[in-house]
């Protein structure tokens, strides 16, 4: 893997080196792509079978669309129970890497050689050191909908897709920079501080607005806040409130008592001289503090804080808030010069300093050059504020002044002149009323105060009263005025306008310029013709080294929040000119883009419901009339209830805010906000994409109100509701009031089946059956009707589901297509309109309005945008929908060699068949890699085992924190302390982290240090930690089985949280049990066994043929036996058996025949059956007997049975008594006889569906194959009458597309119900051209409600295929199970469909279930698959936690041969038992699953399961109790 | 609540690996609260639950036990459920015959995505063995 760090690899796109070889050595590692079911699946076969795997999820998390299931279809098993141990499996296997946050962007090269291109995408959170304990979680402030619960609920910025998510890292969602920040010069995170507000977390607030500016109760007063004119909330009413909001903040926290600030150590030579203590200079000298530098700032004036200070009015900014902000600075440990004017700046490189930076500000007020500006009673603005500022007010009373100069700080002048007790202040400007560069909110409250504006007036003179005194202005209207680039004037003014302003008091207020006095020529300091200091922009740095210059000084006037940039800027310039290190920086790579939301967006939106639109919260302000008479603050802040509901408007543009609580709450330092995204290669010899679906996005039928109605939900998110873990904890509630849903309809076929899909999505019929029947468990009496076009419950045990949702569960079904949707707006109700089934007597049509609570949208599947364009950069070919095409007879190939293609991207299927696509795509992948099998397996080694056998136990005990988990609620010092008290406890301690890379090495390092033998660590689920902590003892030598865990949070700190008091002492319990059992432990070890590396595999038909081939390639011996003479099965002798999709699967199969026979691993046994077998997993004996009746005993590890299906051949409809009455596969091959002779086809044809046993299980393949004969014959005659009689057409997946095409060709479907079934009528005559009209067939026509007499030539009975006759007998010799059809019965029906419960046998093809051609080539590759996970390993490993049988006590009842699930246990004639007599249970370690039943049933307690051996679990109950003095129940006899 | 004079019932818990130990998981991820009388004992399968194990937790001090196991149907060891229910309906004979009670015993079955059931559980028995009282053996102490 190129770059474990985070650093970025910019070689993309990648050149393929001119060096390297033109074909290349294969390369034994596989890329799976796609993380959901069927991508682990796939990735654990690969692994388990010996390649390494690269498993590439673009989500944060595997389980896809499965874990997201409630329960599954047909058996409701819980979901995410079975899902769950494939998750850990494949997160902690060796040879799986999980590449999660990641997207493949390209993949270069040639089967057996890739390389993969992968974009990295940033988590944000360390995946080798978050440790999941959610601490972070509970202190984002961002919420934003859960994606997971599919809207109905919220989570946090930081999250983990689900609980039982793998990785259990969490990942942050950014979605870019929100536009606050970005406008803000210091880049402030006011998403962040506003979030927190809301949150009503005042304190995190502060801390967030400090992080880059040290004057938030400056800047929540004063701040020009260009953020919220580029807030998003502006495109919906107004800019979020975000300077008030900073005010609020401040507010609270200043209120509160000044908390210590603690003094930085300096650690650093370097000395810092600052001159001028404004808000440049202090942020200067405080990032320089805090960088470990000694700073001097020297002041002249005799307090600091400079124009904050002494320029802004108190009424604006009072002074208390400043000082403290000052002060927060100083007390960092900087020392302050005041009073104390730096007059030669050489003097300070004399002094030491290393470093001057020149922040001086612009002191000094300007005058213009007019006659008059001597005259008593001119003044200047900066001086004027000033001495008012200081205590020292000019005495103005009662006069009247005249400000010139239209901008903020002439505002300040004229407003401070009205509180002084000017008799009149007048302010005259350059600038029209609109142009005038003063805030409008200023002038407006100027105004209110009483100052009169005289704008667009040019000063001519200032008039002299003849004593020397101010007496008026003479003004000239301004024409036009405009300042050119270098500063320079360019005025216009109207002629003969000459007037004057009334006054005796003059203050100028046209700008301030910085005293550079201390800097003349001669220092090397130079300066710019606009009086500022010449500096490098970018670095601040003056044409002396060493000297810097930032602020005002160094680019005139500007906002107090620029100059806090430049103070930044400026430190860091320092920091670097003092290490010596250039200043020039390079610019940062790959920032988030800016969030600009667009208007379409935000409509949406607001469509939604997200946004509500609501103006900005007003803050309170003293009236004109009091505000005039004080010095008091204006703006009087916002009361609590006001700033969280103003801050509730944010709309969290970019997502997470990084407002860092994350940062900070974690113990681990996980999180990485500065991470940024990697492109990396991978080389793998083969790739299978198994990337999944999307579904249907239901609001683009709009007709069913989905995204307006809220209670009209998708199937997913109902899924969702159902959940115990989900949003309403498996209450069915109603999004609109979270009542109960008591009447719930289902629509189905949404996104299916329609005039945009010409497929059926497969699923959705069985999983509304199963929402329905488990929406009835949670609350029994609920009514749910569902409205479909055909129940297609096609699969093994789905007729039967179906059945049991409407007879056990009363679910209603009408057949139909709703024609509206509507809601009762008096109470959220939904009004489903649609027509009645049967109809009226007179035949018209029936339109029925029904109303419900909650209306379930069952959608279909679609390929998602993302994923069709994948398949365009790897250049293999979709089709129309984006679903994946592959090669004919190679269903799991896609167009180009070397990738495959597994699951729903294929074609809609469900979860079973998914993972035996996975299983079969695994299987392809490992016949092209064969040869290099195990060159990139890792093996993890670990020392020799130390025997501790007949030491005491020396048990160490490790009690985890895990941050606030378990330490927030549990004493867990305490428990460390009382877990050195309990007997054999000979060290303990606890960790923050106990599942922490260090912590884990230092339990390998503990245990060798104190000699332990025994280890319990009590922290969380041994489900997921168990290995890791088995691993850590393992790597000190012990045996894994030696460990035991404690779960004292999910069982203890999580589940008592209100009492840490009884916490704690369940957690010493917990530890105590614990210490108990652990001390009674012993080592258990896996010993190696041979293992026979072939495979028998029964049946010689297209499976078996598949499955044996693909197992030779793999390098697998393979025993094949077929009992009839000829191999191909039922598929030998016929020819172009799928018209329709143009699939000559007679040809296959010849050509399949031929490779099998050819191929040197494959013995083929024909005319042979097998009579015995012996053995288990990896070490099987067979006994085969041919035609001739000789046997032959082969050796094998693995078994494949294959023996397909047959034909039903029973009595009905006239079948086998009358010639014109057929099966489908007889008229098959008339078919062929008719397409030779076109002239003798018939004209009328008549298929009756729902045969003999498929009126119990569905047949599967009748729908289609009728549908295809149907369309045969129209091919030959197009005039042909063709009528299909049905009770539903069951064409899933793309086989809808064949009765599309039939429906087109004018094949006409009679539906028929189970109470009228058709009848046949053959007459008297039997021969093939007598008597035509005898052949008739009366069927009942529910829409018209009449029956229906039709006259065919032929009649097809569409016979299914049943279990052939021989299943049972062959299952007595396997002991594998069949179902009550005689299908054979797999493990488990969602997750291992191909394996049985014993190991080591397996099922492909017809033998399982009807299968079409297809779908029996990916099972028979996937049994080929799951069989190489046994055969790929040198020798099996065998025992652990398995049952052993002492014989000296065993009776041989045969309890445990009966009981066995698994079929394990056998009487041994060479064991003694009981007695001394010959026969004793033996249990086969290899064989045994460890469930531990025979162990409890056995009566003579012969049997002990090691790891739980009843001492074992006793101990553990009896270090439950304390009380020692209790009536023995010894008496009692138990059995 | 308590009708016994503050009296906090010893109650032990059986459960499997799977369904059981997994539900008591999410009861722990959901935060859903129970009392802590309950102290679970970890099997591979509930069909490795033993009369004998059901009798010793009395023995030693147990006001109340229960078994928690995967749903009917859904066990992960086929049948071991089942099994184990036939064994706690014996046990449950036993306990009656020696004036013990065989309504202080109990088995839930539930999947693992039940947190709130296995709350619940844990609460109802916490509950019934209040009103019943300490165990009988304990009585006589």
């Amino acid at each position: 893997m190129a770059g474990d760090g985070y650093t970025q690899q910019p070689n993309y796109p990648i050149t393929p080196s001119p060096n390297r070889p033109t074909t290349p050595a294969p390369i034994g590692a596989v890329m799976v792509v796609g993380g959901g079911i069927a991508g682990i699946q796939a990735s654990l076969d690969l692994a388990e079978a010996g390649f390494k795997v690269y498993l590439v999820e673009t989500k944060s998390a595997i389980g896809g669309h499965m874990a997201q299931l409630d329960k599954t279809f047909p058996t409701n098993d819980c979901a995410m129970c079975t899902i769950s141990p494939k998750l850990v499996e494949a997160g902690r296997h060796l040879n799986i890497e999980i590449l999660v946050d990641t997207e493949v962007l390209d993949v270069k090269g040639q089967a057996g050689n890739f390389t993969a291109t992968l974009r990295r995408k940033p988590r944000y959170v360390d995946l080798t050191k978050c440790v999941g304990c959610g601490d972070c979680e509970k202190v984002c402030p961002i919420v934003l909908p859960d994606s997971f619960n599919e809207g109905l609920s919220k989570r946090r910025a930081i999250y983990r897709l689900y609980p039982q998510a793998i990785p259990s890292a969490y990942a942050i969602e950014k979605r870019g920079i929100s536009p606050c920040r970005d406008a803000c010069p210091v880049n402030t995170r006011a998403q962040g501080y506003i979030a927190l507000v809301r949150e009503g977390r005042y304190e995190d607030a502060l801390r967030v607005i400090k992080e880059e500016n040290p004057f938030p109760g400056i800047c929540g007063r004063i701040c020009n806040h260009r953020c919220e004119t580029a807030c998003n909330r502006g495109l919906v009413d107004e800019p979020i409130a975000i300077k008030d909001l900073k005010r609020f903040i401040v507010d609270q926290v200043y209120a509160k008592p000044r908390p210590r600030v603690e003094p930085v150590p300096r650690t650093r030579p370097e000395r810092v001289a600052i001159i001028g203590a404004g808000p440049c200079g202090l942020t200067a000298a405080m990032d320089l503090v805090k960088q470990g530098y000694g700073v001097t700032v020297f002041e002249a004036l005799p307090v600091a804080g400079g124009m904050l200070r002494v320029g802004v009015p108190e009424y604006r900014l009072p002074s208390w808030i400043v000082d403290r902000e000052v002060q927060d600075i100083i007390d960092l440990g900087v020392e302050l010069r005041l009073n104390t004017p730096v007059t030669n700046l050489d003097d300070l490189f004399k002094e030491g300093f290393n470093a001057v930076l020149i922040a001086v500000g612009a002191h000094e007020g300007k005058k213009l050059r007019i006659p008059g500006v001597d005259l008593d009673g001119v003044m200047v603005n900066t001086i004027f504020l000033r001495d008012t500022r200081l205590g020292n007010p000019p005495d103005i009373r009662g006069r009247t002044v005249l400000v010139l100069g239209g901008g903020n700080v002439a505002m300040d002048v004229a407003r401070t002149a009205v509180r002084l007790g000017a008799k009149k202040v007048k302010l005259a400007c350059l600038e029209t009323r609109e142009k005038m560069p003063a805030h409008p909110w200023e002038i407006e409250e100027a105004e209110e105060e009483g100052v009169e504006i005289f704008p667009a007036r040019s000063f001519t003179r200032i008039l002299d009263d003849g004593n020397g005194r101010v007496a008026g202005v003479e003004c000239v209207n301004v024409k036009f005025m405009e300042f050119d680039s270098e500063g320079r004037l360019n005025l216009e003014t109207f002629e003969g306008s000459e007037h004057v302003i009334p006054c005796d008091t003059v203050i100028f207020s046209i700008g301030q310029a910085a005293g550079l006095a201390f800097i003349p020529p001669d220092t090397g300091v130079g300066t710019t013709r606009r009086g500022t200091v010449a500096v490098n922009p970018n670095t601040l740095a003056a044409t002396r080294p060493g000297v810097f210059a930032a602020g005002d000084v160094a680019t005139g006037t500007a906002f107090v929040i620029e100059a806090v940039a430049a103070g930044h800027r400026a430190a860091e310039s320092i920091h670097l000119y003092l290490q010596g290190k250039p200043l020039e920086r390079p610019p940062r790579a790959l920032e988030l883009p800016v969030v600009k939301l667009t208007r379409a967006e935000i409509n949406q939106r607001i469509e939604k419901g997200e946004i509500k639109p609501q103006p900005r919260v007003k803050m309170a302000a003293l009236d004109p009339a009091t505000r005039v008479r004080t010095f008091e603050e204006v703006a009087r802040g916002y009361t609590e209830e006001e700033a969280r509901a103003e801050a509730a408007r944010c709309l969290a543009c970019g997502i997470c805010s990084e407002c860092l609580s994350c940062y900070y709450a974690c113990g681990t330092k996980a999180i990485l906000h500065d991470q940024v995204e990697r492109i990396e290669e991978v080389q793998v010899g083969a790739v299978i994409l198994a990337p999944g679906y999307e579904v249907y996005h239901a609001e683009l039928s709009e007709e069913f109100g989905f995204g307006r109605f809220p209670n009209v939900v998708t199937s997913l998110q109902f899924e969702r509701l159902l959940s115990a873990s989900g949003p309403t904890h498996g209450h069915v509630q109603r999004p609109s009031d979270n009542q109960p849903a008591k009447k719930i309809a289902f629509l189905q076929c949404i996104g299916s089946r329609d005039q945009k899909h010409d497929y059926c999505s497969a699923v959705c019929c069985m999983y509304a059956a199963k929402e329905a029947m488990i929406a009835k468990e949670h609350l029994p009496g609920t009514e749910i009707h569902i409205f479909m076009m055909d129940a297609r419950a096609f699969s093994k045990g789905y007729e039967e589901y179906y059945r049991r949702a409407q007879e056990r569960y009363g679910v209603k079904y009408t057949r139909c297509r709703v024609s509206s949707l509507k809601e009762n707006p008096a109470n959220g109700n939904l009004i489903v309109r649609y027509q009645a089934e049967g109809g009226k007597t007179n035949g018209s049509s029936t339109l029925v309005e029904e109303e419900f609570d909650l209306v379930v949208l069952s959608v279909g599947m679609e390929i998602s945008p993302q994923v069709r364009e994948l398949g365009a950069k790897l250049g293999v070919q979709l089709d129309d929908f984006g679903f994946c095409k592959t090669i004919p007879f190679r269903p799991l190939e896609t167009s180009r060699p070397g990738i495959f293609a597994a699951g729903p991207f294929v074609e809609p299927k469900d979860i079973p068949e998914s993972v035996v696509d996975a299983s079969g795509a695994a299987a392809s992948a490992e016949a092209l890699l064969a040869q290099v099998r195990g060159a990139l397996a890792r093996h993890k080694e670990y020392p020799p085992e130390r025997d501790v056998r007949g030491e005491p136990p020396r048990v160490g005990v490790f009690i985890c924190h895990c941050g606030s988990n378990i330490g927030g609620y549990i004493d867990v010092p305490a428990v460390t302390e009382y877990a050195r008290t309990l007997p054999n406890v000979v060290y303990a301690e606890n960790n923050l982290y106990t599942c922490s890379q260090d912590s884990i090495a230092r339990i390998t390092e503990k245990v060798k240090e104190q000699n332990l033998n025994r280890v319990v660590v009590a922290s969380c689920t041994p489900r997921t930690h168990e290995p890791l902590f088995q691993d850590s003892i393992r790597a000190a030598g012990l045996n894994p089985y030696l460990f035991e865990m404690a779960n004292i949070r999910n069982q203890c700190s999580w589940v008592h949280s209100h009492d840490r008091e009884t916490a704690t002492q369940k957690a010493k319990d917990l530890v105590r049990m614990s210490v108990a059992r652990v001390s009674r432990l012993e080592p258990l070890y896996k010993i190696e066994m041979p293992l026979e590396h072939s495979a028998l595999v029964i049946g010689g038909g297209l499976a078996g043929m598949t499955a044996a081939l693909n197992l030779a390639q793999q390098g697998f011996p393979v025993h094949l036996v077929e009992q009839s003479a000829r191999l191909g099965g039922g598929l030998a002798s016929l020819s172009a058996y799928y018209a329709h999709t143009d699939e000559d699967w007679g040809a296959h199969v010849r050509d399949l025949i031929a490779r099998v026979n050819a191929h040197p691993l494959i013995h083929v046994h024909r005319e042979t059956r097998l009579v015995e077998t012996s053995g288990f997993v990896g070490n099987f004996a067979s006994r085969l007997r041919n035609a001739s009746g000789q046997e032959q005993t082969v050796k094998h590890g693995v078994i494949i049975i294959a023996t397909g299906a047959q034909e039903w051949r029973g009595e009905a409809y006239g079948l086998g008594q009358d010639a014109r009455v057929v099966t489908q596969r007889e008229f098959a091959e008339r078919l062929t006889q008719w397409e030779a002779a076109p002239a003798t086809a018939p004209s009328s044809v008549v298929f009756i569906q729902c045969v003999g046993p498929a009126e119990k299980y569905c047949g599967r393949l009748c729908c289609t194959e009728s549908l295809e004969n149907a369309l045969r014959l129209k091919k030959l005659n197009p005039r042909a009458q063709v009528t299909i009689l049905t009770k539903d057409i069951r064409t899933y997946g793309f086989r809808e597309r064949v009765y599309n095409a039939a429906r087109a060709a004018g094949v006409v479907i009679v539906r028929y119900d189970e109470a009228h079934v058709p009848m046949v009528e053959t007459g008297q005559s039997s021969a093939v051209g007598g008597q035509r009209s005898t052949l008739s067939v009366r069927v009942w026509e529910p829409v018209l409600r009449e029956e229906l007499v039709l006259q065919p030539d032929v009649v097809v009975v569409a016979a299914p295929l049943t279990p052939r006759a021989d299943a049972r007998e062959l299952a007595g010799i396997l002991k594998v199970p069949v179902d009550m059809d005689g299908w054979f019965l797999e493990a488990h029906v969602k997750l291992r469909p191909v394996d049985f419960a014993t190991e080591g046998i397996f099922v492909a093809g017809a033998a399982h279930y009807p299968k079409f051609p297809r779908e029996a080539i990916a099972q028979a590759q996937a049994a080929a698959a799951r069989a190489a996970t046994i055969l790929a390993k040198e020798k099996l490993h065998a025992g652990g936690v398995v049952a052993q049988v002492d014989a000296s006590k065993c009776t041989g009842c045969l309890t445990c041969v009966r009981i066995c699930p698994y079929h394990v246990p056998r009487i041994d004639a060479t064991r003694v038992a009981v007695g001394g007599i010959y026969g004793a249970a033996y249990i086969e370690a290899a064989a045994c699953q460890g469930c531990g039943t025979c162990a409890a049933e056995c009566p003579a307690k012969a049997i002990q399961l090691l790891h739980y051996r009843d001492d074992q679990v006793l101990a553990k109950v009896q270090a439950l109790f304390t009380q020692p003095d209790l009536i023995p129940l010894a008496a009692v006899e138990v059995r | 609540m308590s009708n016994n004079n503050g009296f906090e019932p010893q109650i032990t818990a059986f459960g499997c690996i799977y369904c059981g130990y997994m539900a008591a998981d999410t009861a722990g991820t959901l935060g859903w609260e129970y009392p802590a009388n309950v102290k679970y004992v970890k099997l591979p399968c509930t069909g490795k639950i033993d009369v004998r194990y059901i009798l010793s937790a009395f023995e030693q001090g147990a006001d109340g036990v229960y078994v928690v196991a995967c749903p009917l149907g859904n066990c992960h060891h086929v049948k071991g459920n089942e099994r184990g229910k036939k064994r706690v309906e014996r046990a449950k004979k036993i306990l009656d015959e020696i004036g013990i009670g065989g309504e202080r015993l109990e088995i839930f079955f539930m999947s693992g995505g039940q947190g709130k059931t296995f709350a619940a559980a844990a609460e109802t028995m916490v509950e019934r063995i209040k009103k019943l009282g300490p165990s009988p053996v304990k009585r006589k102490v």
